[in-house]
């Protein structure tokens, strides 16, 4: 064997250690459902488009995305369904779980949307201090039935559900909130959803 | 500079080096792009074209490098541009504690590591040292430079 032959056989090898090493860390993403409770889901079932959401309601970043979304819905309402799912930074966050159950409670009385608006709305209020306390307070503006609401807050099964749903996040790969997926294709920050979402949606309703 | 460096000392530089190199590539390379833009993004260096496209390809730049310490291909060219990568990596954290930037996570492992933008300072001079030592170290034995040269490769003679 002369010496190019070798030096082409030795560059085959290392592209094929690369090839080799990035087939191993693919192989390790699960698949994960974008499923969620249909009081956490809005627009029309059978819309073409699907935008999952991965969030935190005390993420600020979080919040700064909520204008792109909601503008977002508003220019293609009926023809997009979004889907939450929570996806509470803990490590950061000291109520981000808490907040999460608290909407997830909510949304058993179908006021969902209503306490996640609440959250976003009033989130550097309610992220700094008493947070018991404004939790309760949102419930009570959006009449809810505070008994129902406290009881299931203590019920391990909303719990469970904020829990299945960061599984599917890890899952996702999610690494930072928000994260949306359009149709599949991801989206990372509100820059990303307000730079390229609209132009993805429009390409996909194209479809 | 006439310093020896022994072939112990330059092999166990270029494994660490490729092995960091290959681990970061690999977790970037195989999970989304989109969130390692979100962190190059956030170093405020490029253009907004400029990082998803950077996102993309860096991870393959850190894996063919690192392969190529790792297994000795082009042991000198992949020690320098390993050196630079780290340089780069460096300079854009100063740049980024200069500017007061707030970084969560330097970005440096994807999702599997989170260091912070102090730790990864420290942890990417101790690699620009060891590149050094891996390039110093060049023509090694146990490598496929040499294998290729017909060299003594620790396994086999050549020709």
């Amino acid at each position: 064997m002369d010496r190019l032959t070798r030096v082409i056989l030795s560059a085959v090898l290392v592209l094929a250690a690369c090839v080799a090493s990035f087939l191993l860390a693919r192989g390790t993403r699960k698949p994960f459902s974008s499923e969620a409770p249909a009081y956490r889901s809005q627009g029309p079932a059978d819309a073409k488009v699907t935008i999952v959401e991965f969030s935190d309601f005390e993420c600020p970043a979080c919040r700064v995305a909520e204008a792109p979304m909601r503008a977002l819905l508003k220019l293609y309402d009926g023809k997009v369904r979004l889907v939450f799912k929570h996806f509470p930074l803990e490590r950061m966050h000291r109520w981000a779980r808490a907040s999460a159950v608290a909407a997830e409670c909510a949304g058993k009385q179908g006021k969902f949307w209503e306490y996640h608006h609440e959250l976003y709305d009033n989130q550097q209020e309610w992220s700094s201090e008493k947070a018991e306390e404004r939790f309760t307070a949102y419930a009570k503006k959006l009449k809810l039935d505070d008994a129902a609401w406290q009881a299931c807050r203590k019920d391990p099964a909303a719990n469970d559900a904020v829990s299945a749903d960061a599984k599917d996040g890890l899952n996702a790969w999610v690494g930072s909130t928000p994260t949306f997926f359009i149709n599949g294709k991801r989206f990372v920050g509100a820059m990303q959803l307000a730079e390229r979402g609209s132009l993805w949606v429009d390409k996909e309703l194209k479809k | 500079m006439s310093f020896k460096i022994p072939p112990a000392v330059g092999l166990a530089a270029r494994l660490i080096v490729g092995g960091v190199l290959v681990y970061a590539g690999a977790t970037k390379a195989a999970g989304p792009s989109e969130e390692f833009a979100i962190v190059i993004g956030s170093y405020d260096l490029m253009s907004k074209d400029m990082v998803l496209t950077a996102a993309t390809f860096l991870p393959w730049a850190e894996l063919l490098i690192g392969w190529a310490l790792i297994l000795g291909f082009q042991l000198r060219v992949a020690a320098a541009a390993a050196g630079a990568l780290f340089a780069a990596f460096l300079f854009a954290l100063i740049n980024v504690k200069a500017k007061g930037i707030e970084l969560p996570n330097c970005g440096c492992f994807g999702d599997a590591i989170h260091f912070t933008p102090v730790q990864a300072l420290l942890f990417d001079s101790f690699l620009v040292s060891l590149c050094f030592l891996a390039w110093r170290s060049a023509p090694a034995s146990w490598s496929l430079d040499s294998w290729a040269e017909g060299g003594y490769t620790g396994l086999t003679h050549g020709k």
